[in-house]
């Protein structure tokens, strides 16, 4: 319709394809819009993701340039799980127990994301309750608790190699005072896990404060005046009006940090503790790549595997939200 | 209340100020609440920005003290760290760097996440609720399985059809083509949630006077949706500065060859002599430009976050 009066457009490519575009159902160009969004999402992560798992069917060629080698189907799937795999540095898991707990990639992967999200779950809601209420300066508290949010990991990294470094750092004397940590925690594993850990749950509480604050303030103000008249004391108020309403957020808020949880390796390598000490999923996959041996076939089985886990995860969790009687409230 | 209990009780006498605390405490629990509330905060404020004041103490440490400890204050003082940052890497290089991957990643995302917001938030078609949610399950898988075919392709190990792709490992592209993707997701949704609140009138009247549907996109929706626009940039900007697993593993060490601050500050720890103090200056230098984002953009961060978090 509006079609002929434009003019100064000419004949060029962009003109016409801007006049096509104007003769789209309102179906056809949704389509159009959303053609560059998938194309990059399809080119940088399903292709990739789709050839992770060919070059995991294949054997590792350590020396040749192609890096695989011939077809092997299954093969370094139930070598890699049955701990079979001499390329890889730590095993990802290790059934018979030979190996110390904080050595089998998998384990320190979920060991780390479950500590994690539960500390920083507790202590979300902490934050979001002081960021809730009304007081002067408030802005700079909330400015104060999203900082290590916005902290880069490697930044962190370097915060907590220096925190715990025997010479310089304070918390490292006193934690090898009260026998808790050894005379150089960064190169211990078992101490190490403590660092990263303690390390993400300082940089991402934040993170959980902000969607439980959200949550928090979708609650109808109205229940707690109601809850207060009838002599609820603030904790009573938490647990019957709060929890229950921000249970879904909750749940997707406690889902997100978990999947982030699960990738876990910038900080390990910035925090000097490195892959070989805390060895997390992404560790050992960029480690069998670059490492030593440079195994790309034993590399995409362990990150194919790592996204097969996370996957595992994320419907243990819509389950979980399924059969829970609260699930309703979504 | 604890500070209380050891300050103020001094004997057997009768107290005074303290029972009469005590007292007013209890007859208005409220009170209680009131301080017990401020001491949290204080908490939060200290194990969170704590961290950061020690690391400044460090860096304006005198070098040869350092490794006897820091508190407090600084173990000597030295402010000159922060100039020898810069001299011994080229640590503005590596800054520079960091902010063309970060502008150049968001103007991309904003880009290609406008039109897919727009469609996502303003138009039906079939297939809109399992399109968006592909984009949500893509943003859930990790980097570590997206990155070996994209370290293969970018190194030219792989060719398509006896093509291949220029060499794009240790250049902006490199990290910029896989950030894009894996932070787009979070502006689609960021944006479709803005760009679905503008009233249709508005759009319709730009239509009647004969924009073009893209211009009636960029010329109407996107500027009445600046908030969001705002928002969806400075969380890209932020995480692409911040990211690490892309930044460190797509580039070299050098400065010269595009390594973004990821490198810079890593070679702090590598190097043949141990420099505490640098190490603090040249994470504080590199953390200021994200503080002062934080600062002034403190709002848009909080709104953008909780919006694009809670969309499914």
């Amino acid at each position: 319709m509006a079609t002929e009066q434009r003019q100064g457009y000419g004949f060029s490519p962009v003109s016409r394809s801007l006049n096509w575009m104007e003769n789209l159902s309102e179906e056809s160009y949704a389509y159009v819009l959303l053609a560059p969004a998938f194309a990059v999402l399809t080119a940088i992560a399903l292709w990739p993701l789709w050839r992770t798992f060919r070059v995991s069917l294949f054997e590792d060629n350590l020396f040749g340039t192609a890096k695989t080698g011939g077809f092997v189907g299954l093969e370094n799937y139930v070598n890699v799980l049955t701990n079979q795999n001499p390329l890889l540095s730590r095993p990802l898991i290790d059934f018979t127990g030979g190996t110390p707990f904080f050595r089998q990639a998998l384990l320190v992967t979920l060991a780390f994301a479950i500590l994690s999200v539960v500390f920083e779950t507790l202590i979300g809601f902490g934050q979001a309750y002081i960021m809730s209420k009304e007081y002067r300066g408030r802005r700079w508290v909330r400015v104060s608790i999203i900082l290590p949010w916005a902290i880069a990991i490697v930044i962190q990294g370097m915060l907590f190699f220096l925190l715990f470094n025997p010479s310089v750092g304070f918390l490292s004397d006193p934690l090898q005072w009260i026998g808790l940590f050894g005379s150089n925690p960064l190169t211990s594993s078992s101490n190490a896990f403590v660092i990263v850990t303690v390390a993400d749950i300082w940089k991402t509480s934040a993170f959980m404060a902000l969607l439980i604050l959200a949550g928090m303030q979708s609650v109808d103000k109205s229940l707690y005046d109601v809850a207060e008249v009838a002599g609820a004391s603030p904790l009573q108020r938490f647990r019957h009006i709060t929890l229950p309403l921000i249970f879904p957020a909750l749940m997707v808020a406690m889902l997100f940090r978990t999947i982030d949880a699960m990738r876990i390796y910038g900080i390990i390598e910035a925090s000097g503790a490195g892959c070989g000490t805390v060895p997390s999923l992404s560790c050992l996959v960029v480690d069998t790549m670059f490492g030593t041996t440079q195994a790309y076939a034993s590399a995409a089985t362990i990150a194919f595997l790592t996204a097969t886990i996370i996957a595992l995860v994320i419907v243990g969790y819509l389950v979980a939200l399924k059969l829970s009687p609260r699930g309703s409230y979504q | 209340m604890s500070q209380a209990t050891q300050q103020e009780r001094p004997d057997d006498e009768p107290r005074g100020a303290f029972t009469n605390w005590v007292d007013s405490a209890i007859k208005n629990p409220e009170k209680v609440y009131r301080a017990m509330f401020f001491v949290v905060v204080i908490f939060f404020l200290l194990t969170t920005l704590f961290p950061l004041y020690w690391l400044t103490m460090i860096a304006l440490s005198d070098s040869n003290r350092v490794s006897e400890g820091v508190g407090l204050l600084p173990t000597g003082f030295d402010p000159g760290s922060f100039v020898e940052i810069f001299q011994q890497i080229p640590l503005h290089l590596y800054l520079f760097n960091s902010f063309v991957f970060a502008t150049l990643t968001t103007i991309f995302v904003l880009i290609i996440a406008s039109l897919a917001g727009y469609a996502f938030g303003r138009l039906q078609f079939r297939g809109k609720r399992t399109l968006l949610l592909t984009v949500l399950v893509i943003s859930f898988f990790p980097p570590a399985s997206f990155f070996i075919p994209l370290f293969q392709l970018f190194s030219q190990q792989i060719s398509f059809l006896g093509l291949t792709p220029p060499e794009l490992y240790s250049t902006p592209g490199g990290v910029v083509i896989p950030l894009s993707a894996i932070f787009m997701p979070l502006a689609i949704f960021i944006l479709t949630t803005f760009y679905g609140q503008i009233p249709d009138g508005l759009e319709d009247a730009a239509r009647i006077e004969g924009t073009t549907r893209l211009g009636a996109l960029f010329r109407v929706i996107v500027p009445l949706s600046a908030p969001g626009v705002a928002t969806a940039g400075i969380l890209t900007f932020i995480a692409v500065y911040n990211e690490f697993f892309f930044s460190f593993l797509m580039t070299g060490a050098q400065a010269q060859d595009w390594a973004p601050i990821v490198d810079g500050i890593i070679s702090y720890q590598s190097q043949f002599q141990i420099r505490y103090d640098l190490m603090a200056a040249a994470s504080i230098v590199a953390v200021v430009p994200v503080a002062i984002l934080v600062v002034v953009a403190q709002e848009k961060i909080v709104s953008g976050l909780t919006s694009g978090a809670l969309k499914e």
